[in-house]
Protein backbone atom coordinates (compact mmCIF):
# COMPACT_ATOMS: atom_id res chain seq x y z
CA UNK A 1 0.00 0.00 0.00
CA UNK A 2 1.55 3.48 -0.93
CA UNK A 3 1.52 5.87 2.31
CA UNK A 4 -0.14 8.85 2.32
CA UNK A 5 2.52 11.24 2.28
CA UNK A 6 5.05 10.84 -0.23
CA UNK A 7 8.48 10.74 1.07
CA UNK A 8 11.17 12.95 -0.26
CA UNK A 9 12.29 10.87 -3.40
CA UNK A 10 8.77 10.41 -4.71
CA UNK A 11 7.57 14.19 -4.22
CA UNK A 12 11.35 14.72 -6.60
CA UNK A 13 11.47 11.86 -8.70
CA UNK A 14 11.00 14.12 -12.00
CA UNK A 15 14.15 16.37 -10.81
CA UNK A 16 16.53 13.44 -9.41
CA UNK A 17 15.81 11.81 -12.54
CA UNK A 18 16.75 15.08 -14.38
CA UNK A 19 20.03 15.45 -11.95
CA UNK A 20 20.86 12.03 -12.61
CA UNK A 21 21.09 12.13 -16.29
CA UNK A 22 22.75 15.05 -16.16
CA UNK A 23 25.48 13.47 -13.89
CA UNK A 24 25.74 10.38 -16.27
CA UNK A 25 26.38 12.62 -19.46
CA UNK A 26 28.86 14.17 -17.52
CA UNK A 27 30.53 11.32 -16.86
CA UNK A 28 30.22 9.88 -20.32
CA UNK A 29 31.51 13.04 -21.11
CA UNK A 30 34.82 12.94 -19.57
CA UNK A 31 35.37 9.41 -20.00
CA UNK A 32 34.84 9.81 -23.72
CA UNK A 33 37.01 12.71 -24.30
CA UNK A 34 39.56 10.91 -22.32
CA UNK A 35 39.53 7.47 -23.60
CA UNK A 36 39.47 8.49 -27.27
CA UNK A 37 41.72 11.77 -26.70
CA UNK A 38 39.44 14.14 -28.21
CA UNK A 39 39.95 17.31 -25.91
CA UNK A 40 40.52 18.91 -29.15
CA UNK A 41 37.31 18.98 -30.24
CA UNK A 42 35.14 18.49 -27.52
CA UNK A 43 36.96 19.44 -24.54
CA UNK A 44 35.83 17.72 -21.15
CA UNK A 45 34.01 19.08 -18.42
CA UNK A 46 37.18 19.19 -15.70
CA UNK A 47 39.19 20.90 -18.41
CA UNK A 48 36.17 23.47 -18.61
CA UNK A 49 35.67 23.88 -15.25
CA UNK A 50 39.57 24.58 -15.05
CA UNK A 51 39.41 27.43 -18.01
CA UNK A 52 36.58 28.70 -15.70
CA UNK A 53 38.63 28.74 -12.54
CA UNK A 54 41.68 30.34 -14.79
CA UNK A 55 38.72 32.65 -16.71
CA UNK A 56 37.97 33.66 -13.45
CA UNK A 57 41.23 34.52 -11.71
CA UNK A 58 42.53 36.54 -14.66
CA UNK A 59 39.53 38.48 -13.52
CA UNK A 60 37.69 38.62 -16.63
CA UNK A 61 34.84 36.39 -16.32
CA UNK A 62 33.08 38.90 -14.39
CA UNK A 63 34.06 42.13 -16.56
CA UNK A 64 33.09 39.71 -19.85
CA UNK A 65 29.92 38.67 -17.89
CA UNK A 66 29.01 42.18 -16.63
CA UNK A 67 29.80 43.50 -20.59
CA UNK A 68 27.46 40.79 -22.12
CA UNK A 69 24.53 40.78 -19.47
CA UNK A 70 24.21 44.98 -20.20
CA UNK A 71 24.21 44.90 -23.90
CA UNK A 72 21.57 41.99 -23.68
CA UNK A 73 19.85 43.46 -21.16
CA UNK A 74 19.44 46.95 -21.94
CA UNK A 75 18.81 45.99 -25.36
CA UNK A 76 16.26 43.84 -24.59
CA UNK A 77 14.42 46.61 -22.66
CA UNK A 78 14.97 49.03 -25.66
CA UNK A 79 13.62 46.46 -27.90
CA UNK A 80 10.88 44.82 -26.01
CA UNK A 81 9.22 48.41 -24.91
CA UNK A 82 9.82 50.27 -28.79
CA UNK A 83 8.26 46.73 -30.07
CA UNK A 84 5.44 46.41 -27.63
CA UNK A 85 4.31 50.26 -28.24
CA UNK A 86 4.95 50.14 -32.19
CA UNK A 87 3.30 46.08 -32.56
CA UNK A 88 0.00 47.71 -30.20
CA UNK A 89 -0.19 51.01 -32.56
CA UNK A 90 0.01 49.29 -35.92
CA UNK A 91 -2.50 46.37 -34.77
CA UNK A 92 -5.20 48.56 -32.80
CA UNK A 93 -5.50 50.99 -35.52
CA UNK A 94 -5.80 48.14 -38.54
CA UNK A 95 -6.01 50.66 -41.30
CA UNK A 96 -2.71 51.63 -40.53
CA UNK A 97 -1.50 48.28 -39.89
CA UNK A 98 -3.02 47.22 -43.51
CA UNK A 99 -1.01 49.87 -44.97
CA UNK A 100 1.99 48.75 -43.24
CA UNK A 101 1.83 44.91 -43.41
CA UNK A 102 3.94 44.71 -46.55
CA UNK A 103 7.08 46.47 -45.69
CA UNK A 104 7.00 44.96 -42.14
CA UNK A 105 6.88 41.81 -43.52
CA UNK A 106 9.89 42.50 -45.73
CA UNK A 107 11.73 43.43 -43.22
CA UNK A 108 11.23 41.01 -41.13
CA UNK A 109 12.01 38.30 -43.61
CA UNK A 110 15.51 39.37 -43.86
CA UNK A 111 17.61 38.27 -41.92
CA UNK A 112 19.10 40.58 -39.26
CA UNK A 113 21.99 39.19 -38.72
CA UNK A 114 23.40 41.05 -42.11
CA UNK A 115 23.28 43.80 -40.58
CA UNK A 116 25.47 43.28 -37.92
CA UNK A 117 28.46 44.93 -40.08
CA UNK A 118 26.03 48.16 -40.72
CA UNK A 119 25.53 48.39 -37.33
CA UNK A 120 29.35 48.76 -36.90
CA UNK A 121 29.40 51.98 -39.07
CA UNK A 122 26.65 53.51 -37.63
CA UNK A 123 27.18 52.69 -33.99
CA UNK A 124 30.65 51.77 -33.56
CA UNK A 125 32.43 48.89 -32.06
CA UNK A 126 32.21 49.98 -28.24
CA UNK A 127 28.49 48.97 -25.55
CA UNK A 128 26.12 51.06 -28.03
CA UNK A 129 26.58 49.11 -30.94
CA UNK A 130 25.62 45.38 -29.37
CA UNK A 131 22.97 47.36 -27.50
CA UNK A 132 21.22 48.64 -30.21
CA UNK A 133 21.89 45.02 -32.39
CA UNK A 134 20.29 43.29 -29.25
CA UNK A 135 17.69 45.79 -29.41
CA UNK A 136 17.11 45.40 -32.90
CA UNK A 137 16.63 41.86 -32.65
CA UNK A 138 14.38 41.68 -29.90
CA UNK A 139 12.20 44.59 -31.38
CA UNK A 140 11.25 42.64 -34.37
CA UNK A 141 10.22 39.59 -31.92
CA UNK A 142 7.98 41.27 -29.82
CA UNK A 143 6.62 43.84 -32.45
CA UNK A 144 5.32 40.79 -34.56
CA UNK A 145 3.63 39.34 -31.62
CA UNK A 146 2.08 42.25 -30.43
CA UNK A 147 0.99 43.46 -33.49
CA UNK A 148 -0.89 40.18 -34.22
CA UNK A 149 -1.86 39.79 -30.96
CA UNK A 150 -3.80 43.26 -31.10
CA UNK A 151 -5.26 42.71 -34.38
CA UNK A 152 -7.17 39.49 -32.88
CA UNK A 153 -8.64 41.63 -30.44
CA UNK A 154 -12.00 40.12 -30.28
CA UNK A 155 -14.67 42.74 -32.39
CA UNK A 156 -17.66 41.39 -30.90
CA UNK A 157 -16.31 42.06 -27.50
CA UNK A 158 -15.74 45.66 -28.45
CA UNK A 159 -19.19 46.00 -29.85
CA UNK A 160 -20.55 44.41 -26.41
CA UNK A 161 -18.03 46.59 -24.34
CA UNK A 162 -19.79 50.01 -26.01
CA UNK A 163 -23.21 48.86 -25.51
CA UNK A 164 -21.80 48.50 -21.98
CA UNK A 165 -21.16 52.16 -22.22
CA UNK A 166 -18.00 52.13 -22.76
CA UNK A 167 -15.80 55.15 -24.76
CA UNK A 168 -12.89 55.03 -27.51
CA UNK A 169 -10.34 55.38 -24.64
CA UNK A 170 -11.68 52.97 -22.15
CA UNK A 171 -11.97 49.90 -24.65
CA UNK A 172 -8.45 50.88 -25.24
CA UNK A 173 -7.42 50.79 -21.87
CA UNK A 174 -9.95 48.01 -20.44
CA UNK A 175 -10.10 45.84 -23.33
CA UNK A 176 -7.46 46.15 -25.97
CA UNK A 177 -4.40 46.88 -23.97
CA UNK A 178 -5.19 44.21 -21.19
CA UNK A 179 -5.52 41.77 -24.29
CA UNK A 180 -2.11 42.53 -25.77
CA UNK A 181 -0.78 41.77 -22.49
CA UNK A 182 -0.81 37.99 -23.36
CA UNK A 183 0.99 38.39 -26.35
CA UNK A 184 3.36 40.84 -25.05
CA UNK A 185 4.53 38.40 -22.95
CA UNK A 186 4.75 35.70 -25.77
CA UNK A 187 6.52 37.90 -27.29
CA UNK A 188 8.80 38.70 -25.09
CA UNK A 189 9.78 34.85 -23.95
CA UNK A 190 10.08 34.85 -27.69
CA UNK A 191 12.43 37.23 -27.80
CA UNK A 192 14.50 37.60 -24.57
CA UNK A 193 17.41 34.30 -26.39
CA UNK A 194 17.44 37.08 -29.26
CA UNK A 195 18.77 39.96 -27.27
CA UNK A 196 21.54 37.49 -25.96
CA UNK A 197 22.03 36.43 -29.83
CA UNK A 198 22.62 39.96 -30.66
CA UNK A 199 25.02 40.74 -27.51
CA UNK A 200 27.07 37.81 -28.67
CA UNK A 201 26.78 38.27 -32.43
CA UNK A 202 27.58 42.10 -31.95
CA UNK A 203 30.60 40.84 -29.60
CA UNK A 204 32.02 38.56 -32.87
CA UNK A 205 32.26 41.24 -34.94
CA UNK A 206 33.91 43.59 -33.26
CA UNK A 207 34.94 44.14 -29.52
CA UNK A 208 37.27 43.66 -26.83
CA UNK A 209 35.27 43.05 -24.49
CA UNK A 210 32.15 40.32 -23.06
CA UNK A 211 31.38 36.27 -23.98
CA UNK A 212 31.32 36.44 -27.18
CA UNK A 213 34.56 38.44 -27.60
CA UNK A 214 36.69 35.28 -25.15
CA UNK A 215 34.69 32.78 -27.46
CA UNK A 216 36.06 34.19 -30.11
CA UNK A 217 39.32 34.82 -28.90
CA UNK A 218 39.67 31.40 -27.50
CA UNK A 219 38.28 29.65 -30.64
CA UNK A 220 41.69 31.26 -32.71
CA UNK A 221 43.57 29.63 -29.92
CA UNK A 222 41.74 26.18 -30.50
CA UNK A 223 41.35 26.61 -26.84
CA UNK A 224 38.29 24.79 -26.76
CA UNK A 225 37.51 24.14 -23.11
CA UNK A 226 37.66 27.83 -22.98
CA UNK A 227 34.99 28.25 -25.62
CA UNK A 228 32.98 25.68 -23.95
CA UNK A 229 33.75 27.94 -20.70
CA UNK A 230 31.84 30.59 -22.26
CA UNK A 231 28.92 28.62 -23.42
CA UNK A 232 28.57 27.34 -20.09
CA UNK A 233 28.07 31.08 -18.99
CA UNK A 234 25.80 32.15 -21.78
CA UNK A 235 23.72 29.42 -20.94
CA UNK A 236 23.55 30.70 -17.27
CA UNK A 237 22.60 33.63 -18.24
CA UNK A 238 19.77 32.57 -20.71
CA UNK A 239 18.49 30.55 -18.22
CA UNK A 240 18.06 32.77 -15.35
CA UNK A 241 17.04 35.30 -17.33
CA UNK A 242 13.77 33.29 -18.35
CA UNK A 243 12.97 32.47 -14.92
CA UNK A 244 12.63 35.99 -14.00
CA UNK A 245 10.80 36.28 -17.06
CA UNK A 246 8.72 33.40 -16.15
CA UNK A 247 8.06 34.70 -12.57
CA UNK A 248 7.19 37.97 -13.43
CA UNK A 249 4.35 36.35 -16.26
CA UNK A 250 3.38 34.53 -14.27
CA UNK A 251 1.99 37.00 -11.59
CA UNK A 252 0.76 39.02 -14.58
CA UNK A 253 -0.91 36.38 -16.31
CA UNK A 254 -2.64 34.93 -13.13
CA UNK A 255 -6.14 34.47 -14.38
CA UNK A 256 -4.84 32.02 -17.24
CA UNK A 257 -4.02 29.30 -14.68
CA UNK A 258 -6.59 26.61 -14.65
CA UNK A 259 -5.64 25.20 -11.86
CA UNK A 260 -8.63 25.69 -9.50
CA UNK A 261 -11.16 25.51 -12.11
CA UNK A 262 -12.26 21.82 -11.08
CA UNK A 263 -12.06 23.15 -7.23
CA UNK A 264 -14.45 25.70 -8.16
CA UNK A 265 -17.19 23.62 -9.98
CA UNK A 266 -16.90 21.49 -7.23
CA UNK A 267 -17.64 23.61 -4.60
CA UNK A 268 -20.57 25.22 -6.82
CA UNK A 269 -21.73 21.24 -6.76
CA UNK A 270 -21.51 21.80 -2.92
CA UNK A 271 -23.15 24.74 -2.25
CA UNK A 272 -26.77 23.50 -4.47
CA UNK B 1 -32.83 37.83 -7.20
CA UNK B 2 -34.32 37.50 -4.18
CA UNK B 3 -35.11 41.09 -3.70
CA UNK B 4 -35.65 42.74 -6.84
CA UNK B 5 -38.12 45.16 -5.21
CA UNK B 6 -34.88 46.39 -3.41
CA UNK B 7 -32.84 47.12 -6.68
CA UNK B 8 -35.18 49.48 -8.31
CA UNK B 9 -37.11 51.84 -6.82
CA UNK B 10 -39.66 52.52 -9.41
CA UNK B 11 -42.90 50.43 -8.90
CA UNK B 12 -44.11 49.04 -11.75
CA UNK B 13 -46.75 50.78 -13.87
CA UNK B 14 -49.54 49.20 -16.13
CA UNK B 15 -47.75 49.34 -19.91
CA UNK B 16 -49.01 52.17 -21.37
CA UNK B 17 -49.98 52.17 -24.43
CA UNK B 18 -48.63 54.53 -27.22
CA UNK B 19 -46.23 56.39 -25.72
CA UNK B 20 -43.77 55.89 -28.23
CA UNK B 21 -41.41 58.31 -26.92
CA UNK B 22 -40.53 55.44 -24.59
CA UNK B 23 -41.47 52.55 -26.34
CA UNK B 24 -39.48 50.80 -29.32
CA UNK B 25 -40.48 51.16 -32.88
CA UNK B 26 -39.83 49.49 -36.10
CA UNK B 27 -41.10 51.11 -38.90
CA UNK B 28 -41.14 48.64 -42.65
CA UNK B 29 -37.44 47.25 -41.20
CA UNK B 30 -35.98 45.11 -43.47
CA UNK B 31 -32.36 43.31 -43.71
CA UNK B 32 -30.36 42.27 -46.47
CA UNK B 33 -27.08 40.69 -46.74
CA UNK B 34 -25.57 40.55 -50.02
CA UNK B 35 -28.73 38.97 -52.11
CA UNK B 36 -30.08 37.32 -48.87
CA UNK B 37 -32.97 39.14 -47.41
CA UNK B 38 -32.89 38.20 -43.66
CA UNK B 39 -35.98 39.75 -42.43
CA UNK B 40 -38.32 42.10 -42.98
CA UNK B 41 -40.71 44.69 -43.78
CA UNK B 42 -41.40 44.11 -40.35
CA UNK B 43 -43.24 47.34 -38.89
CA UNK B 44 -43.54 46.94 -35.20
CA UNK B 45 -44.28 49.02 -32.01
CA UNK B 46 -42.64 47.53 -28.51
CA UNK B 47 -44.85 49.21 -25.98
CA UNK B 48 -42.99 50.75 -22.71
CA UNK B 49 -42.73 48.54 -19.85
CA UNK B 50 -44.04 45.49 -21.87
CA UNK B 51 -42.78 42.44 -21.91
CA UNK B 52 -42.51 40.94 -25.47
CA UNK B 53 -41.27 37.50 -26.34
CA UNK B 54 -40.56 37.02 -30.17
CA UNK B 55 -40.38 33.43 -31.50
CA UNK B 56 -39.71 31.97 -34.62
CA UNK B 57 -38.02 28.92 -36.63
CA UNK B 58 -34.16 29.47 -36.71
CA UNK B 59 -32.88 31.99 -39.09
CA UNK B 60 -35.78 33.62 -39.00
CA UNK B 61 -34.16 37.29 -38.10
CA UNK B 62 -35.50 37.04 -34.55
CA UNK B 63 -32.34 38.00 -32.97
CA UNK B 64 -31.56 40.60 -35.96
CA UNK B 65 -34.22 42.63 -34.31
CA UNK B 66 -32.37 42.71 -31.32
CA UNK B 67 -29.55 43.74 -32.81
CA UNK B 68 -31.39 46.36 -34.75
CA UNK B 69 -32.15 47.94 -31.27
CA UNK B 70 -29.05 47.65 -29.86
CA UNK B 71 -27.69 49.29 -32.78
CA UNK B 72 -24.83 46.88 -33.58
CA UNK B 73 -26.59 46.08 -37.10
CA UNK B 74 -28.33 48.85 -39.41
CA UNK B 75 -30.96 48.01 -41.09
CA UNK B 76 -30.97 48.00 -45.43
CA UNK B 77 -34.66 49.52 -45.50
CA UNK B 78 -36.65 51.36 -43.10
CA UNK B 79 -36.14 52.95 -39.16
CA UNK B 80 -35.86 51.64 -35.99
CA UNK B 81 -36.43 54.59 -33.00
CA UNK B 82 -35.63 54.01 -29.71
CA UNK B 83 -37.25 56.09 -27.11
CA UNK B 84 -38.51 58.61 -29.74
CA UNK B 85 -34.64 58.81 -31.03
CA UNK B 86 -33.12 56.98 -34.12
CA UNK B 87 -31.02 54.29 -33.04
CA UNK B 88 -27.88 54.80 -35.21
CA UNK B 89 -25.04 53.51 -33.59
CA UNK B 90 -24.22 51.16 -30.28
CA UNK B 91 -27.11 51.91 -27.89
CA UNK B 92 -25.74 52.09 -24.04
CA UNK B 93 -29.64 52.08 -22.73
CA UNK B 94 -30.06 48.32 -23.51
CA UNK B 95 -28.88 45.73 -21.53
CA UNK B 96 -28.44 42.82 -24.40
CA UNK B 97 -28.03 39.38 -22.98
CA UNK B 98 -26.90 36.80 -25.16
CA UNK B 99 -25.88 32.76 -25.01
CA UNK B 100 -22.35 34.11 -25.94
CA UNK B 101 -19.95 34.97 -23.10
CA UNK B 102 -18.64 38.35 -23.35
CA UNK B 103 -16.37 37.87 -20.31
CA UNK B 104 -12.97 39.41 -20.18
CA UNK B 105 -10.91 36.22 -19.00
CA UNK B 106 -8.60 38.58 -17.21
CA UNK B 107 -10.96 40.25 -14.62
CA UNK B 108 -12.47 38.08 -11.98
CA UNK B 109 -16.30 37.51 -11.56
CA UNK B 110 -17.01 40.80 -9.57
CA UNK B 111 -14.09 42.63 -11.55
CA UNK B 112 -16.40 41.35 -14.76
CA UNK B 113 -19.64 42.95 -13.20
CA UNK B 114 -18.19 46.21 -12.55
CA UNK B 115 -17.38 46.20 -15.80
CA UNK B 116 -20.25 48.67 -17.29
CA UNK B 117 -20.61 50.50 -13.94
CA UNK B 118 -16.71 51.81 -14.50
CA UNK B 119 -17.52 52.51 -18.04
CA UNK B 120 -20.33 54.64 -16.65
CA UNK B 121 -18.47 56.13 -14.13
CA UNK B 122 -20.19 55.28 -10.71
CA UNK B 123 -18.44 55.38 -7.45
CA UNK B 124 -16.24 52.92 -6.40
CA UNK B 125 -18.80 52.21 -2.78
CA UNK B 126 -21.65 52.30 -5.60
CA UNK B 127 -19.51 49.68 -7.78
CA UNK B 128 -19.02 47.35 -4.63
CA UNK B 129 -22.41 47.52 -3.28
CA UNK B 130 -23.92 46.84 -6.86
CA UNK B 131 -21.58 43.95 -7.70
CA UNK B 132 -22.34 42.13 -4.11
CA UNK B 133 -26.00 42.59 -4.58
CA UNK B 134 -26.32 41.35 -8.26
CA UNK B 135 -24.06 38.57 -7.69
CA UNK B 136 -26.16 37.70 -4.93
CA UNK B 137 -29.06 37.81 -7.05
CA UNK B 138 -27.79 35.30 -9.44
CA UNK B 139 -26.50 32.90 -7.01
CA UNK B 140 -22.73 33.18 -7.47
CA UNK B 141 -21.82 34.81 -3.81
CA UNK B 142 -18.88 33.14 -2.93
CA UNK B 143 -17.49 32.96 -6.65
CA UNK B 144 -16.73 36.83 -6.65
CA UNK B 145 -12.65 36.15 -7.14
CA UNK B 146 -12.99 33.44 -9.42
CA UNK B 147 -11.94 33.84 -12.81
CA UNK B 148 -14.14 33.46 -15.97
CA UNK B 149 -11.76 30.15 -16.62
CA UNK B 150 -12.47 28.71 -13.63
CA UNK B 151 -16.60 29.03 -13.67
CA UNK B 152 -19.19 26.21 -15.58
CA UNK B 153 -20.93 27.32 -18.84
CA UNK B 154 -24.15 28.18 -17.05
CA UNK B 155 -22.26 29.49 -14.53
CA UNK B 156 -20.52 32.76 -17.16
CA UNK B 157 -23.94 32.87 -18.47
CA UNK B 158 -25.09 33.74 -15.02
CA UNK B 159 -22.25 36.48 -14.64
CA UNK B 160 -23.12 38.23 -18.02
CA UNK B 161 -27.00 38.70 -16.46
CA UNK B 162 -25.35 40.10 -13.41
CA UNK B 163 -22.95 42.24 -15.60
CA UNK B 164 -26.41 43.65 -17.24
CA UNK B 165 -28.27 43.64 -13.72
CA UNK B 166 -25.89 46.16 -12.15
CA UNK B 167 -26.78 48.96 -14.70
CA UNK B 168 -29.78 48.44 -14.39
CA UNK B 169 -30.55 49.61 -18.23
CA UNK B 170 -34.30 51.12 -19.27
CA UNK B 171 -34.80 47.80 -22.20
CA UNK B 172 -33.67 44.22 -20.96
CA UNK B 173 -32.90 41.98 -25.05
CA UNK B 174 -32.41 38.65 -24.10
CA UNK B 175 -31.60 36.57 -27.12
CA UNK B 176 -32.28 33.00 -25.62
CA UNK B 177 -30.48 34.00 -22.56
CA UNK B 178 -31.32 30.32 -20.40
CA UNK B 179 -30.92 27.93 -23.53
CA UNK B 180 -27.90 26.68 -21.59
CA UNK B 181 -28.78 25.96 -18.60
CA UNK B 182 -30.34 22.72 -16.90
CA UNK B 183 -34.00 23.06 -16.47
CA UNK B 184 -34.14 23.38 -12.88
CA UNK B 185 -32.11 26.30 -12.85
CA UNK B 186 -34.12 27.76 -16.32
CA UNK B 187 -36.90 27.68 -13.71
CA UNK B 188 -35.79 29.37 -11.21
CA UNK B 189 -34.40 32.38 -13.74
CA UNK B 190 -37.66 32.60 -15.43
CA UNK B 191 -38.85 33.19 -11.61
CA UNK B 192 -36.62 35.57 -10.67
CA UNK B 193 -36.95 37.19 -14.28
CA UNK B 194 -40.70 37.69 -13.72
CA UNK B 195 -39.93 39.35 -10.40
CA UNK B 196 -37.46 41.43 -11.73
CA UNK B 197 -39.50 42.40 -14.73
CA UNK B 198 -42.31 43.23 -11.92
CA UNK B 199 -40.06 45.32 -9.75
CA UNK B 200 -38.57 47.82 -12.50
CA UNK B 201 -40.65 49.49 -15.40
CA UNK B 202 -37.89 48.15 -17.92
CA UNK B 203 -39.05 46.94 -20.81
CA UNK B 204 -37.75 43.42 -22.31
CA UNK B 205 -37.71 41.87 -25.81
CA UNK B 206 -36.87 38.01 -25.26
CA UNK B 207 -36.20 35.78 -28.22
CA UNK B 208 -37.06 32.10 -28.11
CA UNK B 209 -37.82 29.28 -30.03
CA UNK B 210 -39.50 27.26 -26.38
CA UNK B 211 -43.46 28.09 -26.76
CA UNK B 212 -43.91 27.53 -22.80
CA UNK B 213 -41.06 30.12 -22.27
CA UNK B 214 -42.97 32.34 -24.33
CA UNK B 215 -46.44 32.10 -22.86
CA UNK B 216 -44.91 31.88 -19.56
CA UNK B 217 -42.96 35.24 -19.14
CA UNK B 218 -44.92 37.10 -22.51
CA UNK B 219 -47.88 40.26 -22.42
CA UNK B 220 -47.31 39.52 -25.96
CA UNK B 221 -45.93 36.82 -28.17
CA UNK B 222 -44.67 37.57 -31.71
CA UNK B 223 -44.60 34.71 -33.76
CA UNK B 224 -42.40 35.47 -36.88
CA UNK B 225 -42.03 33.17 -40.24
CA UNK B 226 -39.34 31.57 -41.65
CA UNK B 227 -36.89 33.35 -44.08
CA UNK B 228 -37.21 36.20 -45.31
CA UNK B 229 -38.83 36.92 -41.48
CA UNK B 230 -42.21 38.52 -41.50
CA UNK B 231 -44.47 39.02 -38.17
CA UNK B 232 -47.38 36.37 -38.69
CA UNK B 233 -49.08 36.68 -35.82
CA UNK B 234 -49.53 39.27 -32.39
CA UNK B 235 -50.52 37.37 -29.82
CA UNK B 236 -51.69 39.57 -26.18
CA UNK B 237 -51.29 36.83 -23.63
CA UNK B 238 -53.65 37.51 -20.73
CA UNK B 239 -52.67 35.81 -17.91
CA UNK B 240 -52.74 37.16 -14.48
CA UNK B 241 -49.97 39.67 -13.08
CA UNK B 242 -47.58 38.93 -11.00
CA UNK B 243 -47.69 35.68 -12.55
CA UNK B 244 -46.51 32.88 -10.91
CA UNK B 245 -45.06 30.39 -13.40
CA UNK B 246 -46.64 27.14 -12.22
CA UNK B 247 -50.01 28.40 -12.14
CA UNK B 248 -49.75 30.18 -15.31
CA UNK B 249 -49.02 26.90 -17.21
CA UNK B 250 -52.03 25.23 -15.16
CA UNK B 251 -54.29 27.84 -16.34
CA UNK B 252 -56.67 26.68 -19.17
CA UNK B 253 -55.63 29.54 -21.24
CA UNK B 254 -52.22 28.52 -20.98
CA UNK B 255 -52.89 25.72 -23.73
CA UNK B 256 -54.74 27.40 -25.59
CA UNK B 257 -52.54 30.39 -26.15
CA UNK B 258 -50.04 27.11 -27.00
CA UNK B 259 -52.46 25.92 -29.91
CA UNK B 260 -52.70 29.08 -31.31
CA UNK B 261 -49.22 29.41 -31.26
CA UNK B 262 -48.11 26.17 -32.90
CA UNK B 263 -50.66 26.92 -35.53
CA UNK B 264 -48.98 29.80 -36.69
CA UNK B 265 -45.58 28.42 -36.50
CA UNK B 266 -46.73 25.59 -38.32
CA UNK B 267 -48.78 26.77 -41.00
CA UNK B 268 -46.56 27.65 -43.82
Amino acid sequence: MPSPQPNFFQRNALNLARLGMLAAFLIVWEVASNRFDAAFWVSSPTAIVDALKRWYEEGNLVADTRATLLEAGTGFVIGSLAGALLGFFLGWIRRLGDLLEPFVLAIYTLPKVALAPLFVLWFGIGLLNKVMFSALLVFFMVFFTTFQGARQVDQEVVTNARLLGAGRFQIWQKIALPFAAVWVFTGLRIGLPYALIGAIVGEFVAANTGVGYRIKEATAFFDTASVFAGLVVLMAISSTFLAILKLVERRALRWQSTDQAATAIATEAKAN
Amino acid sequence: MSAPAAIHAAARAPAAQGASDRGILFDGVGVTFGSLTVMGPVTLEVRPGEFLVVIGPSGCGKSTLLNLVAGTLRPTIGTVHYHGKLVSGPNSDVGYITQKNYCLPWRTVEENVKLPLEFRGYSRRDMDERAARVIRQVGLAGFEKHFPKQLSGGMLQRVMIARTLAYEPATYLMDEPFASLDAMLRMRMHHDLMALWQATGATFMFVTHDLHEAITLADRVVVMSGRPGKIKLVQEIDLPRPRNIVDAQSDPRFSAYFRTLWQALDAH
